[in-house]
């Protein structure tokens, strides 16, 4: 029994920690791709974990997918600068907030749960707009 | 005509050039679609709801002008074959009070392993769900258990544990709707979404 109770307490404690979360899986990506995080830079291999405030590059050549944990995918085009500045959500209430950068390049969207969870709670800036993301396909391009 | 096209070829030049931003709202794979909201122009706030389907908004003017689309160039038609498909989800269900698989649901568990073959980069959501008897924060509680239980079982019968995420979703997702404290085995469930 005191097993029981400890294993599910290491569980929580597993399950609440921010620090750890996993955001978002890329799925595939092509020629020069990589995650930028902080002054680390990751080659974007599909099952690669993303975090809050990765950053999402790519060459001439290069592209990238990933889904989110609410759902919403995304696909990157070439020549792109990304910055995934904030995303928060709540998989018990599927609620949360999501805040996207296309710095440059291309970046299409199909929104998911967080878009659904309250007005605005999904946001998109390019370097000149802010977007409010009320649902679900679209494309975001911002030449350079 | 060729002149009109001369200068959409023109235009889209010039927004290339200019370092200005696009919008373009596409139908959903559903056949519906929604819209999209400016809320900012160069640092202005605003609010003008882009929401026709097939249209480009050139973004940063006072206003939002959507222009019917007309033809995607070959990198938007790459841009959006490139989107990973959407996630696909499977109902398990478990012979009452245990983690035995109901034998309606065995086949339902191959059918998850090849999914999860198929995916690059996948991921699995294990969502717990019970019926409305007892109340609302003590099913929060019992279907995160469920859950965690439950990814303990898939990984006994070869689903990577690394893949996995439990989920309590509690009562608020009932698969049939009921009044409050009404038990039904169908609502009693595990979800298991495969991303």
């Amino acid at each position: 029994m005191l097993g029981r109770i400890f294993a599910f307490a290491a569980v929580a404690s597993l399950a609440t920690s921010p620090a750890w979360a996993e955001i978002a899986r890329v799925k595939s990506s092509v020629g020069a791709a990589a995650i930028e995080r902080g002054t680390a830079r990751l080659p974007a291999a599909p099952g690669l974990q993303l975090n809050p405030g990765d950053r999402l590059v790519t060459g001439k050549d290069g592209r990238i997918s990933l889904s989110f944990i609410d759902n919403t995918r995304f696909s990157v085009g070439p020549n792109s600068r990304i910055l995934v500045n904030e995303f928060a959500y709540d998989r018990t209430r599927q609620q949360g907030t999501f805040l996207t950068q296309v710095d440059r390049g291309s970046l299409a969207i199909v929104s998911g749960h967080i878009a659904k969870s309250g007005r605005d709670a999904m946001k998109v800036r390019t370097p000149n707009s802010l977007l409010g993301v009320r649902g679900t396909r679209f494309i975001v391009e911002v030449s350079k | 005509m060729s002149a009109r096209l001369g200068a959409a070829a023109g235009l889209g030049l010039l927004l290339a050039s200019c370092g200005g931003s696009s919008l373009m709202l596409l139908p959903d794979e559903a056949g519906g679609h929604g819209a999209v909201a400016v809320l900012e122009a160069n640092g202005k706030p605003m609010e003008a709801v882009v929401s026709e389907p097939d249209s480009r908004t050139k973004l940063g003017s006072a206003s939002a002008s959507p222009r019917p689309m007309g033809k995607m160039n070959a990198d938007e038609v790459a841009l959006l074959s490139g989107m990973p498909p959407p996630a696909r989800s499977y109902t398990l269900y478990f012979v009452e009070g245990t983690t035995e698989l109901a034998p309606e649901s065995r086949p339902v568990l191959d059918e998850i392993k090849e999914e999860i073959a198929r995916r690059p980069g996948v991921d699995v959501e294990v969502t717990g769900h019970t019926d409305t008897v007892g109340k609302a924060e003590d099913n929060d509680v019992l279907s995160q258990q469920r859950a965690e239980e439950i990814v303990g079982v898939l990984a006994t019968v070869g689903i990577d544990r690394s893949l996995m995420t439990a989920v309590g979703r509690g009562e608020r997702d009932l698969r049939v709707p009921t009044m409050d404290n009404v038990e039904n085995p169908l609502n009693r469930r595990v979800e298991i979404l495969v991303r």
